[in-house]
């Protein structure tokens, strides 16, 4: 048997279009390399309470550059990833408490249907082309009653503290744990670099698909 | 003939480390594929001070963040990176001024020196935690890079002519009109358009753009185009 896998911690807030970006390339390589994927539901409002940090878009030509910045990764990572109409207003008055409280309910109860429920709501929020996620409709009403209850609710504070202590002042924040060592890395243009740490090869955003390793 | 080189403005500061590692990468790759660099002396002060952002080493978990991505950066980019003992005084006090307007004064005069002398004053700061506020620190560097003691004086008598003032002045402003709210910036000219992109990490995105190969941030070195 080969070396154990190495975990890495992905901490994200589907308000945030950066974290889809990440999460879907390292959903692309954790059938690549020797990873373990472990997602983690975090709230980037709490993230930016607790660093004093503000989000970007209140700077209008960081907002301008996000714009055009998204454009531009949308084609090279292929991700529809879409500014929506109101921008502000999804970022700054929206917000996605209830989304992480659900996301956080879902990986407390059906963890195998994170990654796909993650990526339902990136879908609604930031793209056109949102579809069902297959949970049945049963499923969800169940967990949308979870979500304010005191287990979900300090599960994610819990989380979101986590990524606090590893220095996070915004998302994503990848956590790489491997020989003995943890490197936190912000932001998704950290993806060759992680694969330079992990002795791992990088074949860009969009590697080619291989057969899941066994 | 093949086609036109598509010409890359690189706005910069040596205040800023993150130019320097954007710096090092397009230096590669200036040789590989068909661009025209274009070094762009900028005033990174003057940039953020018109943008309305601050410097985001005034957050405690930024500034945090920078000493280890920068540490990580050095060995992945093979670029002799360090922080200087001192971030704040160096970022926040002494400030790169005088650098800059000496850069600028190199561009207007010996543009062929300014690869080799904007590479010297970062080494100064970002690598050996030297002052580079002083006349004497820049007419070191720039003796480093080649130049002639007299050259060097000539330009450094230059930096408080208004010709020089207003060119940095012009340069920042232009990196401004970019959208610019940090460096380093890298403008692609192509195909009748005009791509931005901020950081030292949208290299390989660059690459995608340009319809170049991504070789990482230490590609293989190759024979000049002709």
């Amino acid at each position: 048997m080969g070396p154990l896998p190495r975990t890495l911690e992905l901490f994200y807030d589907v308000l945030s279009p950066y974290s889809w970006l990440s999460f879907e390339v390292l959903c692309r390589y954790q059938n690549i390399w020797n990873i373990n994927l472990r997602l983690q539901p975090s709230l980037i409002a709490g993230i930016m309470k607790d660093s004093g940090n503000k989000p970007p878009a209140l700077l209008p030509r960081k907002a301008q550059y996000l714009a055009s910045d998204i454009n531009l990764l949308r084609q090279h990572l292929q991700v529809p990833i879409q500014l929506p109409k109101d921008l502000f207003s999804v970022l700054l008055e929206k917000g996605s408490l209830s989304a992480m409280r659900f996301l956080t309910a879902v990986n407390l109860e059906h963890p195998e249907m994170l990654e796909k429920v993650s990526r339902e709501l990136w879908m609604r929020i930031w793209s056109r082309a949102a579809k069902k996620a297959g949970m049945s409709a049963e499923q969800a009403r169940g967990l949308l009653e979870k979500i304010s209850t005191p287990t979900v609710k300090n599960k994610l504070k819990e989380t979101t503290e986590a990524a606090c202590k590893y220095g996070a002042f915004g998302l994503p924040v990848t956590v790489a744990h491997m020989d003995g060592q943890t490197h936190m890395l912000f932001g998704s243009d950290r993806m060759e670099l992680l694969a330079y740490l992990l002795g791992e090869k990088w074949m860009g955003p969009v590697p080619p698909a291989v057969n899941a390793r066994l």
